[in-house]
Order: structure tokens, then C-alpha cells, then sequence
């Protein structure tokens, strides 16, 4: 299996669960005039794929340029938090490290595509919008971070009391995921911050899709868990991702009003 | 952010102790007599020593899974004996500029690339290189014995030379500049269907790719996405990057073995089967003129030797890269600007000159034969396209730091080679692919008996390397059939998947290579030989190679452990025979360890922080 097959895996996957989540969850929609929509959310899904566009430039030229520019803060957050990462795994069981690579590949991929469907669809446009915007916000503040802050995952500094669970496991997943990432790119984290994002933005639409926020809310706490049980995150990393997502929702919604 | 000096501790104790002094002042029971006032201000201008503090920076677990666990081992013997030390990941080409370029550093952990011939031992460790930036005695060590002896070994053959080395070694070891840590194995795998002949050279060595056997290619013809229908490829997967970024075979930062380079650049002679043999060159012969120095060598280039580009390679071009090693600014700055990573073999050379197009003699330091060959290998670079790189290196017209040449930071992203291979495509972190060259000398008849193994170049069409983000991802795509082998080497942890697959072969390898943990003498405690034994004996190379290197490793006190002149006293006999290990199985006995640290002349403080001064 080539890289070129196991990305066509992963997104094939991504269609089949965003098909399956899409029939749990949207019943009763009657998608109105989709163009219109698109056009009056326009703005905003510009933003967010401008920062997208920038985020890619930089995801390519980033790492270097924060060798010369940016700190090298491995140190500092393993001074703060020592081996907590470790005693996270300490439960670790084949069990729960399949269930938390799948979130950690597949939910986290749902978490991220499904809210545009379902926001498309949704009679309100204003949770499309701040979706884009939320959305643009964390990648963007995500990349500023990555830029000035060099720092190693907990798998890396510390390889002797933390354990590489999903690539040990799933060594193709890291073919996939170093095309996406640089291994000094871990604080905040990102799948924190955009998983705690998609969740508070579900909160928000429970009444229109109660069983989505009954999925999002669940698989965001995995996803967040997820990032230090598979040793790729600091706590520290985390709780600033989960400060990136709650800031991101509230700066999005003050926009969109 | 992280402190690069080893003083980063506040100066919290300092405040303390003046208080303590003032207070004992207040109350009034000292300030009775001029005397006892100037007592005071003797104790209150003195600096207050403070904890000793160190950087151990190193490669993280990705890049090197080896180094960061010693680094943590280390780490943490140092934190018990008193001295705060923080680990400072970093990727293998800012390590490598930090360390040999700009001495940036207190104590760093890598591997150690040895050559055959113990003469690399010279640029590693006499005073001569200690300033200037490089490969070549990055620790700042300086010992006048030591130099003495590096030199004289370079002039001795035989019993004699062995005796030197041995003296040398006993020196440099009792000195720790660095400590060896351990000889690891190398671990490669290959596909069982696959190409054939992987076993009778190194893989991942200029040789080891030459020498595969074309006939028994099996089912190399498989298709990869990478190539087109009618060519055959060898598929190699990679996990430093570093190749796909700079193939500037003279930046030391991108390279870890040279192995990619050597293919596409040609040394007049290269290393076969434990000997220098003509390459580049139909042959050499050497003289010793009477007003010469050393010995001068006569080089005859082989006939019609061409670039990639099509120019003729002649005696020229070689005349023109030994002055390159040797000042890759030919003349231009105020001082000459050595290529580091061939400061050795560049420094042997004292004059070069092309007689005719296809003749050049060298003129080497006094030298023994053996060593005096070395200068032979270095890569023969192409004169039309390095003499415009002679300039200074400047950043978007900045001069960024004086002594700099552009032939040191190029990435030489379109390299015009005379080697085996050429360039054919390259995507940064991802790939690189080379095309057989059609005319290398190898691929005509008529080649001595040296060379008749690699007769015919390298055989298939295509050599593909893909970088891989870690050694079980490498064994994953071999298994798969994308790749038919790995040229970086995996771990110890992958050795059982490979055991299990009838589709896989292991290959392992002793090759010179030493992990060794690097001190900056030019820094605080760090100068002093007495503290680095006490720190070096904090290392349990027995436990750190049974649970690092999964005894696929061994122990070693000298850096020549895998040479036969290694020195008799300094061969592993179950304990470190210079600085055993206060203590078991990992386990620090910390009093006695803290005793050595005492012994060394340092003091500590009543909360058990080990004081500089």
C-alpha cells in the first residue's frame, strides 16, 4: 500500500463516516437555496480557507523558520509537568489504544468536516459563519505558536517513560501524519483546541441536532484525552489547545453578531 | 529560551546570604571594630557560588532513539548528584550547527562516525582545530601530550604506530573530553525477493549499492509509483531527512555518513576491502623529493572522465578541490576558511597542482603511507561550478558573520557530479531519486581487479530514496513491497516484526560508529579533566547498552574499541576499565558518586546542590 493508497484509505473513510453520521443525524433538513447560502457565507469561508492557504505555506516553511526565530520550550513544559503524560498510559490496555488511534485519526476527522455539512444545512447561516471563523482562528493562532515555539511531544523527550502507542501500533500512521506535521509542532494542540471547538459549537446547536452534540461533545473528550494517551501531547500542550478552542469559539461568535 | 550557559539558576541564594549578613549586622553583635567592617564587605562582595546547571542538548526520539534515552539517563544521575541538567531536543542539522559550528552547547549526546584508519582521531582532538568551527575538535579540548602524539602517530606505521595510539588513547580517555558510551549494532532489512547481495558489503555504503548483484534482481522490476514502466528501480527508504535538503558534501550539519554524496561525487581513491585503491585515479605513485617536507604524490587520472554535465573532469578540477578544502574562499577572506567536514584529510595536503590534464601532484605534511593515502579520499569537486562559490555567504546582502564561504552553506540543489549517480529529482523531506550514469569509468572494460566487483556501476536504473518518519514505519513499507530496503537502520524494537516475516531479511553490521557524550571544555566545570571523569562515570555503559541498545551494542571506554589498535588496557572487560560505575544495574550508589564529584575539588551546599564557583 502506497502513500497515495493509504491517504485515498483515510479519506475514503472520512466520506463513509461523514455519510453514516450525516444519516443519524440530519433528518429533517430541506436544503433551501444551497447557492445563495454559500454566497452570503462567502466571506467567512474565504477567511478561513486564506488561512488554510497561509497555514499550508507555513506548515512547509514554519519548522525551519522557527529554528531561527522561535523558543525551544521542550524543557519548560517538561519542567512543569514532568512524566504526567506517563501516568495517562499507565491504563494503557490494546483496547483503548486501538479506540484512541481510531478517534485520534478517524473522530478527529469527522469532528472537523461534519460541522460544515451540517451548518450548510442548518436554517440558520450564523453557525456556518462562526464555524469558518472559529475555525480560521485556531489554525491561524495554531501556525503563529508552531512559528515561535519549537517543542517536542512527550514521546520524544521523554521515550523511556512515554510510549509512541499509535505509531508503534499503526506505524503507517506516521507515514500520513508527518505529510501533515512537523514533530515540533505539538504546542498548543491543535486537535485539542478545533475538537473542543466543534464541541462547544454542537452545544450550541443541540436543539436543532441533538444526537450530533450527543456524538461531538463524547468524541471531542476522546480526541482530547486521546492526544496524551498516544504520547504525541503535554498536558500543557492540551490545556493551552482547549484555552486556543474556548477563546477561538467566543472571538467567532462576537464576529458573526 | 533555553540557557545556553551553564549558570541559569537565579541568583536566590546570594539574596539569602546577604540578608543572613545584614540581619547579623542589625542586631549589632559584629559592628563594633573597622576590621570586622571590612570583613563584611570581603564576604558581601564575593559572588556567592551557585548550583551548577548544564544544557544537555541531543537529537529527540524520532531522529534518534538512542541518544535522548542517554540523554535522560544522564539527566537524571546528574540531578541526583546535584547539578541541575535540562535536556534540549533538537533537530540533527541545529544540533550539528550548534555544536560543531558554533560551540553553542555544555554537553551534547550523538553518534561518532569512525574511519578505518585511527588518523581520524587527529582533527578530533588536537589543540591545532579546537578554534576553528567544525567537525574537528568540537569540544575545545587542548592537551600539548596529546598533540604530540596525534602527530607522531601520523608518520609511525606498524608496532610502533599501535604503541602511539595506545598512549594516545590512554591519554584521551583519562582526559574525557568525551565519554564513549557504546559501539551500537546496525540493524538494516531488506526484502527476501528482492535484490540480491546485500550481504557481502555494508549496506548503505557507496561499495555496498556497487556491488549488488544485477542478475539476481528477482522481482525488482515491481512497478513503484515513483518510476516509470521500463526502468528498474531500488527503493530505499530513509529517516533522516537531511540528504533531501543540502547535497553539499562539504555543509557538516546535513551530513551523517556522506554515503548519498560519495555516490554522486568521486575521491580520487577510495576504501576497498580495508585499503585505499585507485578510484578517480588509474593510479598514484609516491616520492619523497629532497627539499620536501612530507611525501608528494603523482596522481594519473583515468582516461575521458567526465561531469554529469558533460565538461571534462581533469587534473585541473583536482588541483582545484584540495585548495577548496583548504580554504574554501581561495584567498578571498583574510583568513583561510577550511571545508570542516574534510579538515583531516584537507590538512594532510600543503600544496596541490595539476601538471598536466590528466596529472596532479600533491604535497603532503610529513606522513606515513597509510595515512598519507587518506588525503586520497576526499570527493574530487567540479572547478567550474564550486570557483563561484568561493564568495562570501551573505543573507539577502547582509554579511551575517564574517568568515562564511557560499560553498559551505549552499544546498547545491542541482549537484554536478562525476560518480556512479546523477541527480534526478528531488522533493525536499520527501524524496530523492538518481539515474544510473551511462558513462562513469566503471561501466567500461578493462578495470583492475579491485574494482572488478563493481564492474558495470550501479545496475539498476534507479536509486530511490523516500523519507520515512521512523525505522517501524521503514520495516512496515519493506514488508508492503514499497520499499526493498532500509538505508537508515531501525531498532532493536522492530528486530522481532522482521523475525516473524518470511518476506524480510536482517541485516547487522559492527561498523566504527560510537555514541559518545560531549563535553565543552571551554566552559566552567566543564574545563576541568577531574569534574568530567566524575561526570563520565555517571554513565553505566553495561546497563545504558543492555536497555538502550538491546544489546544490540557494546560498551566501550576507547573510541578505537572496534579498531585492532585499540589500546589493550582500555578493552572492555565487563566494567568501564577508566571509570567504572559507582554503583549497579543502573542504580547510582549516590554517596560514593557524590564523592567523586568532592575528589574533583568542587563543594556542596547544605540542601546537597553540587556549587561552581
Amino acid at each position: 500500500m502506497s502513500l497515495a493508497e493509504s491517504l485515498a484509505v483515510v479519506l475514503g473513510g472520512v466520506v463513509l463516516l461523514n455519510a453514516g453520521v450525516a444519516a443519524l443525524v440530519l433528518r429533517r433538513e430541506r436544503p433551501g437555496d444551497l447557492r445563495t447560502r454559500l454566497r452570503e457565507a462567502a466571506p467567512y469561508l474565504a477567511f478561513l480557507g486564506g488561512v488554510l492557504a497561509v497555514n499550508k505555506v507555513a506548515r512547509e516553511y514554519g519548522p525551519e523558520l522557527s529554528w531561527v526565530v522561535g523558543w525551544n520550550i521542550t524543557h519548560r513544559i517538561y519542567s512543569i509537568e514532568g512524566t504526567l503524560v506517563a501516568h495517562v498510559q499507565s491504563v494503557a490496555t490494546p483496547w483503548l489504544t486501538t479506540y484512541f488511534s481510531a478517534v485520534y485519526l478517524f473522530g478527529y476527522t469527522i469532528l472537523l468536516t461534519f460541522p460544515f455539512l451540517a451548518y450548510l444545512l442548518h436554517p440558520q447561516l450564523r453557525h456556518l459563519k462562526r464555524a469558518a471563523v472559529a475555525f480560521g482562528l485556531n489554525y491561524g493562532l495554531g501556525v503563529v505558536c508552531y512559528t515561535l515555539f519549537v517543542s517536542y511531544g512527550p514521546r520524544n523527550r521523554i521515550p523511556d517513560a512515554v510510549e509512541p502507542l499509535l505509531y508503534a501500533a499503526y506505524p503507517r500512521a506516521q507515514i500520513v501524519t508527518s505529510q501533515v506535521n512537523a514533530n515540533t509542532n505539538v504546542f498548543p494542540s491543535l486537535h485539542a483546541s478545533l475538537s473542543v471547538t466543534v464541541a462547544l459549537l454542537a452545544w450550541r446547536t443541540r436543539e436543532r441536532y441533538p444526537r450530533w452534540t450527543a456524538i461531538a461533545v463524547p468524541l471531542a473528550a476522546s480526541v482530547v484525552v486521546s492526544t496524551m494517551y498516544l504520547g504525541i501531547h503535554w498536558a500543557t500542550d492540551v490545556v493551552a489547545g482547549i484555552a486556543l478552542g474556548v477563546g477561538s469559539v467566543l472571538v467567532a461568535e462576537w464576529l458573526v453578531e | 529560551m533555553d540557557s545556553t550557559h551553564p549558570q541559569s539558576k537565579s541568583g536566590s541564594e546570594s539574596t539569602v546570604s546577604r540578608r543572613r549578613v545584614l540581619g547579623a549586622l542589625g542586631g549589632g553583635t559584629l559592628a563594633a571594630s573597622a576590621g570586622c567592617v571590612r570583613q563584611v564587605g570581603a564576604l558581601m562582595n564575593r559572588e556567592a557560588p551557585e548550583q551548577l546547571s548544564f544544557t544537555i542538548k541531543t537529537a529527540p526520539a524520532d531522529a534518534d532513539p538512542r541518544a535522548i534515552r542517554i540523554a535522560r539517563f544522564l539527566a537524571k544521575r546528574l540531578q541526583a548528584v546535584g547539578i541541575e541538567a535540562s535536556i534540549t531536543p533538537m533537530s540533527n542539522e541545529v544540533l550539528l550547527r550548534d555544536v560543531l559550528l558554533n560551540h553553542a552547547f555544555d554537553i551534547f549526546i550523538a553518534p561518532m562516525r569512525g574511519r578505518p584508519d585511527p588518523d581520524f582521531l587527529r582533527p578530533l582532538l588536537h589543540s591545532r582545530f579546537g578554534a576553528e568551527p567544525g567537525t574537528q575538535n568540537p569540544y575545545g579540548y587542548a592537551n600539548l601530550d596529546v598533540d604530540a602524539l596525534l602527530e607522531r602517530q601520523r608518520a609511525q606505521t606498524g608496532k610502533r604506530r599501535r604503541k602511539t595510539l595506545a598512549r594516545l588513547q590512554r591519554s584521551v580517555v583519562r582526559d574525557q573530553p568525551f565519554s564513549v558510551v557504546a559501539f551500537p549494532d546496525e540493524i538494516r532489512v531488506t526484502r527476501a525477493d528482492g535484490y540480491a547481495g546485500w550481504e557481502q558489503r555494508p549496506i548503505h555504503t557507496p561499495l555496498g549499492y556497487l556491488g549488488l548483484d544485477r542478475d539476481a534482481a528477482g522481482t525488482a522490476d515491481r512497478l513503484s509509483g515513483d518510476t516509470s514502466e521500463d526502468e528498474r528501480a531500488l527503493r530505499m527508504t530513509l529517516t533522516d531527512s537531511r540528504p533531501t535538503e543540502s547535497l553539499n558534501p562539504l555543509a557538516p550539519e546535513f551530513r551523517a555518513s556522506g554515503t548519498i554524496t560519495d555516490l554522486l561525487y568521486d575521491p580520487l581513491g577510495r576504501w576497498v576491502d580495508g585499503q585505499v585503491r585507485p578510484w578517480l585515479a588509474s593510479s598514484w605513485t609516491w616520492s619523497r623529493p629532497p627539499d620536501a617536507p612530507g611525501p608528494v604524490a603523482t596522481v594519473e587520472l583515468r582516461e575521458d572522465l567526465t561531469w554529469h554535465d558533460g565538461t571534462d573532469l581533469t587534473a585541473s578540477d583536482v588541483a582545484f578541490t584540495y585548495r577548496l578544502l583548504a580554504d574554501t574562499s581561495l584567498g578571498r577572506l583574510e583568513s583561510p576558511v577550511p571545508a570542516p567536514r574534510f579538515r583531516g584529510l584537507g590538512s594532510l595536503v600543503t600544496d596541490a597542482e595539476a601538471v598536466d590534464e590528466r596529472t596532479v601532484r600533491l604535497s603532503l605534511v610529513p606522513s606515513s603511507r597509510p595515512v598519507a593515502t587518506r588525503s586520497l579520499t576526499a570527493p574530487v569537486l567540479p572547478e567550474h561550478v564550486w570557483e563561484a562559490k568561493a564568495q562570501q555567504a551573505t543573507v539577502a546582502g547582509l554579511d551575517p558573520n564574517g568568515a562564511v564561504t557560499q560553498a559551505l552553506v549552499w544546498s547545491n540543489p542541482d549537484p554536478v557530479g562525476s560518480g556512479p549517480l546523477r541527480l534526478e529529482r528531488r522533493r525536499p523531506r520527501e524524496l530523492l531519486v538518481f539515474a544510473r550514469n551511462e558513462d562513469h569509468f566503471l561501466t567500461r572494460d578493462g578495470l583492475a581487479d579491485h574494482l572488478a566487483p563493481f564492474a558495470g556501476g550501479f545496475t539498476p536504473d534507479q536509486l530511490a530514496f523516500t523519507v520515512v518518519p521512523s525505522g517501524g514505519a521503514a520495516v512496515e513499507l519493506v514488508r508492503a513491497g514499497d520499499a526493498d530496503a532500509t538505508a537508515s537502520g531501525v531498532m532493536p524494537a522492530d528486530v522481532p516484526e522482521v523475525g516473524r516475516s518470511d518476506e524480510l531479511n536482517l541485516h547487522v553490521t559492527r561498523p566504527r560508529t560510537c555514541y559518545q557524550v560531549g563535553y565543552n571544555v571551554r566552559r566552567g566545570a566543564l574545563s576541568s579533566p577531574r569534574f568530567r571523569r566524575a561526570v563520565g562515570r555517571l554513565l553505566d555503559k553495561q546497563f545504558l547498552a543492555r536497555e538502550v541498545f538491546e544489546r544490540y551494542g557494546q560498551p566501550a571506554a576507547s573510541p578505537l574499541a572496534r579498531h585492532r589498535s585499540v589500546a589493550p588496557s582500555l578493552v572492555w572487560n565487563g566494567e568501564d576499565p577508566e571509570l567504572p560505575f559507582p554503583g549497579e544495574a543502573g542504580q547510582l550508589d549516590v554517596e560514593r558518586a557524590r564523592e567523586a564529584f568532592r575528589d574533583a575539588g568542587y563543594r556542596y551546599s547544605s540542601d546537597g546542590d553540587l556549587l561552581g564557583t
